[in-house]
């Protein structure tokens, strides 16, 4: 998960590589540092560095690790002769790593081998039943191949033993959104919130998940999940500051003739439609119009 | 007055818009709402416009009824309405059409009963190169008595169709060009609201 400043970042960088003003490797690192998902530049910037040899060899050890960053962003893109030789290299360099194996496997399943490759995993967790990045490929293999079912129950089984894996809960919240599984979604984020309290991306999840749901307990928790969330980003998150006046107009339908004491106090919604309508006037002001007659809409139904 | 014969007509801008979208997140699955209205004859529905929606967690509702409220607000003071619902699936191979996307039309469908699913045909798209292929990459669905999204077999039948007919000659050409990098769509615009949504640039 990157946060806006990173994102910003990696973008001037992207930009100031395709424009051939240099910091390819500077790049590189920061795609590797911040785990996102660009093969088409990684692969271009990367091979361009791996193909010319003055700049390879200036790389010294780190050669090894774009070779296999390379080879991965290859297979992203389906560029399945330059991954083949990229794992070559690897293979003669590093004869009996495990790390390879684990690149030789995603080969077979850039290929739809997924036999050839469902047998390379067992037999690497065999040998090592704790190697957390196989255990991950296998549930990648299910979900490849459309297997959501087991997929799920891997990740399931995965988390029994690894529960500390926050990228592995986000996977699994994903899937079951995905299916319309909200409470097996909530549950997932119920534990990132518990093990990552401050991260404001799990409040908000939880309390969008918690909205789909529905029923008036549920919208009342969103509510003040979307109020935590505005909190840990100083009021700056648009979702959550639009979620507070979804979860009002839809808790004042609900309790629409029942006692004064369930109504919420309206203060926090006025403060988010100041907040949005402030942060449209500065940066959308063609968009403000439309903003206030929608949040309009949404008031008179409270 | 159901869709039994009703002829799907999509302008080039509103379908180009939507495939770029799905080309812009090739890992994900996307979607987007269709704008425009019944023909004046009554025979066709006009699919005039399009706006993406979201790259990821498509099943939740915020910010699904946010987007809807604002775009109704913009499309209804021109006359149109949300006419239909496009869907791309996460992988290639995946040619349902799963629970959302029928979800989200049945409620589009509780509005405007003609209303129209679009799914991405990926094998359809692959083969764009190739050939010269003028029907649009897509599947069409429409709601059957029984309340069930049913697709619409598109041998000899043409009930969806581009306006233009060259549209997928300038869909490869936007293609080849990466115009897919500009497309805008809700989910950016949430995260950066400079961002706009209706991509007025974007063919210019």
């Amino acid at each position: 998960m990157v946060t806006k400043s990173e994102e910003d970042q990696l973008n001037r960088l992207e930009a100031q590589v395709d424009n051939a003003g240099g910091g390819a490797w500077e790049y590189l690192c920061l795609v590797r540092k911040l785990k996102v998902r660009r093969p088409d530049k990684v692969l271009k910037h990367g091979l361009a560095i791996l193909n010319d040899s003055k700049k390879r060899s200036a790389l010294g050890t780190e050669e090894w690790t774009l070779c296999e960053q390379v080879a991965v962003a290859a297979m992203d893109c389906q560029s399945l002769d330059v991954a083949k030789d990229c794992i070559k290299v690897l293979r003669k360099r590093f004869p009996d790593s495990k790390r390879v194996g684990k690149l030789e496997g995603m080969l077979l399943e850039a290929k739809g081998l997924w036999a050839e490759a469902e047998k390379a995993y067992s037999s690497f967790l065999e040998d090592n039943p704790f190697d957390q990045v196989i255990h991950k490929r296998r549930v990648a293999l299910a979900k490849a191949q459309g297997n959501i079912t087991t997929a799920i129950e891997c990740l399931n089984k995965y988390l029994d033993t690894f529960m500390a894996d926050h990228d592995a809960w986000r996977e699994l919240a994903e899937i079951y959104i995905s299916l319309q599984m909200y409470k097996q979604a909530a549950f997932c984020y119920e534990e990132l919130i518990l093990s990552q309290p401050t991260n404001p991306l799990h409040h908000l999840a939880y309390a969008d998940v918690l909205y789909t749901i529905g029923g008036l307990e549920n919208l009342q928790a969103a509510k003040k999940y979307y109020a935590s969330t505005i909190n840990l980003t100083g009021g700056k998150n648009r979702r959550a500051l639009f979620g507070v006046c979804l979860c009002t107009s839809a808790i004042g339908q609900l309790s629409k003739g029942r006692n004064k004491e369930d109504k919420d106090s309206p203060e926090l919604q006025l403060l988010a439609v100041a907040a949005l309508e402030k942060d449209y006037k500065q940066r959308a002001p063609g968009k403000l119009p439309l903003l206030t007659s929608a949040l309009k809409s949404l008031r008179v139904s409270s | 007055m159901g869709s039994g014969e009703l002829r799907y007509e999509i302008s080039q801008n509103a379908y180009i818009k939507l495939v770029l979208h799905a080309l812009k997140h090739k890992a994900a699955a996307v979607n987007g709402v269709l704008l425009g209205r019944l023909s004046d004859r009554g025979d066709a529905v006009e699919v005039l416009d399009a706006v993406p929606l979201f790259h990821s967690h498509l099943g939740l509702l915020p910010n699904l009824e946010i987007s809807l409220l604002l775009i109704e607000e913009y499309y209804g003071s021109k006359g149109m309405s949300i006419v239909g619902y496009f869907h791309a699936n996460e992988r290639y191979d995946d040619t349902e059409l799963g629970g959302i996307a029928r979800n989200i039309g049945d409620h589009i469908f509780r509005y405007f009963p003609q209303a129209a699913v679009l799914l991405l045909d990926n094998k359809k798209l692959e083969a764009l190169s190739n050939g010269k292929d003028r029907s649009p990459v897509m599947q069409l669905y429409t709601r059957d008595s029984s309340k069930n999204w049913k697709l619409v077999s598109s041998d000899g039948s043409n009930r969806l169709i581009t306006k233009e007919p060259t549209a997928n000659v300038v869909l490869l050409d936007y293609m080849t060009s990466e115009k897919w990098q500009n497309v805008v769509d809700f989910d950016d615009h949430l995260d950066d609201i400079s961002k706009d949504w209706l991509n007025p640039d974007l063919f210019k």
